[in-house]
């Protein structure tokens, strides 16, 4: 009895974490918040499209398994094609173009909230079935885009998105070499704990 | 992995692999379109790409000047028959337009220098119009020691205007704090009929002038009178 409250309490907190996560990067978009991406990049890239990607996962972790991703999991076997096409996602998100793009015009940010949030339920599935090796390949790419880019944006002396002022963007390099760390760290605690 | 029990192996992977694949090839499709061919990555590149490419229309607009004129953009741009260097301020502004107001009178010692008043104007406009009335306008104007012969000033008549303003010229304003604006300074390369042909950044003003040059010469095929002048 005492186990089965326990798996209760979990499940709860696995769909509180879920929902607050994906409530609160979602509120970024809206006024009166919405402000807050649009004065800071560091907001936007380094906290509100991580925690769209991660309220994604948790939400995948926290539901019963989408019926389409049991339909189509014969085209994704170790979760490959997830990866791939969450690599897609977050890739076209890096652009300067494409973040200067959701500051300015609703639906592609409506489209930004859709696609990270779809990624990190295709990461969290992903990496339930990947082999170590696969992750390993996933994750260093990630961690070194992040890294690579977080310098740049940060040591740069040119303006890359005509939304945010060089200031904020140089916070956002740091900010992107922290989290890029912050993953590949917590990455590789995970794969060690379960070994 | 149940479904491996009803395929061989094989078969599962290669359904995977093919659909990783038309992911990876999408994705990169997608990029490709994203970055017109790979070369922009930011807004300003893709823009100034674009631009170069193919000119772009300027939509009608009216404007007031320095001297308290009504007319329109169009009209602004075809008197006198020249092409323009336009660049886009608000004259409160401490930062980058402080740097163009500058470059401005750099270029406008040059053109003076060079007899170049003919065929080259420079026109600044203000996206503040709420702020920049044509007192402030005039006040600017002899700040900056213009002459009117060569650089003119001007503001949008009406404010709400001013969305489409700046989409037309790809210039992209975000409130600053103090009331300042942060907004991308470039120079604009516009031809007397109202055609933008090039942008070029505004530290790279020298290119922007021979461009202008450039397209003067092509324009207009140099009558005896010009060529007399400028000699």
């Amino acid at each position: 009895m005492m186990a089965f409250n326990m798996v209760i309490a979990r499940a709860r907190l696995d769909i509180w974490l879920a929902a607050s996560s994906t409530v609160v990067a979602v509120a970024l978009s809206v006024p009166p918040l919405r402000s807050v991406i649009e004065q800071s990049m560091a907001w936007h890239m380094v906290f509100q499209m991580p925690l769209l990607v991660l309220g994604g996962w948790l939400s995948a972790r926290a539901m019963p398994p989408l019926v389409l991703m049991r339909r189509l999991a014969s085209f994704n076997q170790f979760g490959l094609t997830g990866f791939m096409t969450a690599q897609v996602i977050v890739a076209y998100w890096m652009l300067p173009l494409a973040i200067d793009r959701a500051v300015v015009l609703p639906p592609v940010d409506a489209l930004k909230l859709l696609t990270l949030f779809a990624g990190g339920m295709l990461l969290a599935d992903a990496f339930k079935r990947a082999p170590g090796v696969l992750q390993l390949f996933f994750m260093g790419y990630w961690v070194s885009m992040m890294a690579w880019l977080g310098i740049y944006f940060a040591t740069t002396d040119l303006r890359l998105c005509n939304a945010y002022s060089l200031e904020s963007q140089i916070n956002t390099g740091w900010g992107l070499l922290a989290l890029g760390t912050a993953l590949g760290t917590a990455w590789l605690v995970s794969i060690f704990r379960k070994k | 992995m149940d479904q491996l029990s009803s395929q061989t192996p094989e078969v599962s992977l290669l359904k995977t692999f093919s659909a990783s694949i038309a992911a990876l090839v999408a994705g990169l499709a997608l990029l490709w379109f994203a970055t017109g061919g790979g070369q922009s990555f930011t807004t300003e590149t893709l823009r100034r790409q674009q631009v170069n490419a193919q000119p772009q229309p300027i939509d009608a607009f009216d404007v007031t000047t320095g001297s308290n004129e009504k007319t329109s953009l169009n009209a602004l741009l075809a008197a006198g028959d020249k092409v323009w260097l336009v660049d886009f301020i608000y004259t409160r502004c401490q930062t980058i337009c402080s740097s163009l107001g500058t470059i401005y009178q750099q270029l406008q010692a040059q053109i003076e220098e060079r007899g170049l008043q003919g065929r080259i104007g420079l026109l600044s406009i203000s996206f503040d119009p709420a702020n920049d009335d044509p007192a402030a306008l005039a006040a600017y104007a002899k700040r900056m020691s213009m002459n009117p012969a060569v650089w003119q000033i001007a503001t949008l008549s009406n404010w709400q205007d001013r969305r489409r303003l700046l989409e037309t010229f790809g210039i992209m304003v975000v409130p600053a704090p103090l009331g300042e604006f942060e907004h991308n300074a470039a120079l604009h390369v516009v031809t007397s009929d109202g055609r933008l042909i090039r942008i070029i950044d505004y530290l790279d003003y020298q290119t922007a002038l021979n461009a202008a040059i450039a397209s003067a010469q092509r324009d207009a095929a140099p009558s005896p009178q010009d060529l007399r002048a400028s000699r």
